[in-house]
């Protein structure tokens, strides 16, 4: 688990912007919003995307998703529990690179 | 692997927390340089302004704007012309500079009735434009000009303008960066909002962070065009000054440059609920995985893999060709920051291309959280590099080729190594599918051009016969 995790963490430094927005709230959201939605697609649910912040974590999650299948073809193998274990494990340590361990000094100003 | 002290800088050993050499398994929560801090006495900075910020990077791209530079001529003519940045309407923005002129009396007495007598100048000589910025400078600002005051005062005297003041004078910051932040936040909050226009389609964007760069806004244009996108306003490529007092009319804002203008996209993800897409325009990667994005947050997928389809069909056969001629360059990039993030693994992937040394002039840590996490081991990651130390660097990792810009290229070219213009591009645009092409073109045409090698020949001495293997191939 740990091995896989760590295939999808190096994908996600390598491709995703979302994870370096400007500050720790941003930066929380898009990984908690994004994750989510890869989380109900990678389990076969069909995410709903009522406001324009959801629609935009899914148009995030779906790019992620297709390029998750394709570098990683045993994930496509991976029941609902499985892959929220993976996600879980995902979140915790972008959470830690990009946002508790980070030492950018800009991340917890109060204004942009 | 710890921060990097050169050689050149063991008197300022403050230099090893702005440079960082890449090892394996490490990451930017060990190393993260120091970025947008105060240049350290004793290194040659090769930073900009902030006034310059304001005025050449974002403001000075309008193309329906009068830039009036309330300020010494100087601060005029070195903002001018320095970025090529054409627009539709005849490059109205390259063909004109506008300056207070500022002398000693204006210094000593008050400088806020020249001001105003050139604001009026300026409108009855261009009857035809209304919009106007006004820019202070550092000796302006220091003599306490109240140009907003002028500016209220011309707005009711002339009814039909409107006027937007950047107070941002040069010493406003550690460099160029304040400015772009002080434009973007007194945009937001001085002139969003108060215009609205007519809605053509059912998507709507602003595209944010890209200035037309020998026409980067217009090639992306055509393909916004082709997925039936309104783009709001462009922040600021190509863009007027009336567009921009729409911005919070969109669905979403696309943003390419974060670190020139991702102030405004929070800003308006903030007050208006408009979500921020980030999105890399340079490589077909990149531009194709921005596009899907952008066409599944509105529901057009399928147009969106067509024009893909269409884009590649047309210019990836190019794109070969140049890859399996650049495989294996090395190129460094000393621009100004987000560029160093946005090129390192497109020209890798696209080109077969090693990063081997980047330096930022006025990236934040973001930025190079950003780059760490993107290129490659065994790379160099410089902020606010000097002269000195881009010569150690290079000595170091020999590049074939710097992407800089014509200042620091001037520099580069005396250790005969080719440069291409990594601000405002040799032949754009290099945004977007054909755009990247153009960059692959000129990588290769400095890389095999054999003149950098032989001005590097002394000619009292024995000439070689040859020239050196690479070159020799592609001739």
């Amino acid at each position: 688990m740990e091995e896989k995790i760590e295939d999808l963490y190096g994908y996600v430094q390598e491709r995703c912007l979302w994870q370096f927005f400007s500050r720790t709230w941003d930066r929380q959201e898009n990984i908690d919003g994004v994750l989510g939605k890869a989380e109900q697609i990678l389990s076969g649910q069909q995410p709903t995307n009522e406001t324009p912040l959801e629609k935009l974590h899914y148009a995030d999650a779906v790019i992620m998703v297709k390029d998750f299948r394709e570098r990683f073809p045993w994930i496509r193998e991976c029941g609902a529990a499985e892959v929220k274990q993976l996600m879980d494990g995902l979140k915790t340590r972008l959470v830690e690179t990009v946002i508790t361990k980070s030492t950018n000094r800009e991340l917890s100003h109060h204004l942009y | 692997m710890p921060m990097v002290l050169l050689e050149c800088d063991k008197d300022i050993p403050e230099r090893r927390k702005h440079i960082y050499l890449k090892a394996p398994n490490e990451d930017s929560r060990e190393f993260l340089p120091i970025a947008n801090a105060a240049t350290i006495p004793g290194t040659l900075s090769e930073r900009g302004c902030a006034f310059c910020g304001a005025k050449l990077v974002i403001g000075g791209v309008l193309k329906d704007t009068i830039q009036m530079i309330h300020g010494p001529l100087g601060c005029a003519y070195d903002t001018w012309h320095t970025k090529r940045y054409p627009t539709d309407n005849g490059h109205f923005n390259m063909k004109y500079v506008w300056s207070t002129d500022m002398k000693e009396s204006h210094v000593v007495f008050g400088g806020e009735k020249r001001l105003e007598q050139s604001i009026h100048e300026a409108f009855n000589e261009m009857p035809e434009i209304k919009r106007m910025i006004v820019y202070t400078t550092c000796p302006t600002a220091l003599i306490g000009d109240d140009i907003k005051a002028v500016v209220k005062k011309v707005m009711k005297e002339r009814p039909d303008v409107d006027i937007f003041t950047v107070e941002c004078p040069g010493f406003a910051g550690v460099s160029q960066s304040k400015g772009h932040h002080v434009l973007n936040i007194g945009w937001i909050n001085e002139k969003v909002e108060t215009l609205e226009k007519e809605i053509t389609s059912p998507y709507t964007m602003n595209f944010i962070g890209d200035f037309n760069i020998q026409g980067d806004t217009q090639l992306l244009q055509t393909y916004w065009d082709r997925l039936g996108i309104q783009v709001i306003a462009h922040f600021t490529g190509n863009g007027t000054y009336d567009d921009l007092r729409c911005m919070h009319q969109a669905q979403l804002n696309v943003v390419n440059c974060a670190r020139s203008s991702g102030y405004i996209a929070n800003e308006l993800k903030k007050r208006y609920g408009i979500p921020r897409l980030d999105i890399d325009s340079w490589g077909f990667n990149y531009m194709a995985e921005g596009i899907r994005k952008i066409c599944a947050f509105f529901g057009i997928e399928d147009k969106g893999e067509a024009l893909i389809a269409d884009e590649y069909a047309k210019w990836k056969p190019k794109l070969d060709w140049y890859k399996e001629r650049l495989k294996g360059t090395k190129m460094a990039i000393w621009t100004g920051g987000p560029r160093l993030w946005h090129w390192t693994k497109s020209v890798e992937d696209d080109l077969g291309i090693k990063v081997v040394a980047m330096s930022s002039k006025f990236g934040h840590e973001e930025d190079f959280e950003k780059v760490i996490a993107r290129g490659q081991e065994g790379t160099y990651y410089i902020d606010d590099g000097n002269e000195l130390e881009f010569f150690e660097i290079i000595d170091r990792v020999k590049p074939d080729v710097i992407f800089t810009g014509p200042r620091v290229g001037e520099l580069v070219k005396k250790l005969h190594i080719p440069y291409v213009n990594g601000h405002a591009y040799h032949n754009g645009p290099y945004m977007g599918f054909e755009g990247f092409v153009n960059l692959a073109r000129d990588t290769y045409n400095a890389v095999y051009n054999p003149l950098a090698h032989l001005a590097g020949i002394d000619i009292r001495n024995e000439i070689p016969a040859q020239l050196p293997e690479r070159i020799r191939e592609a001739a």
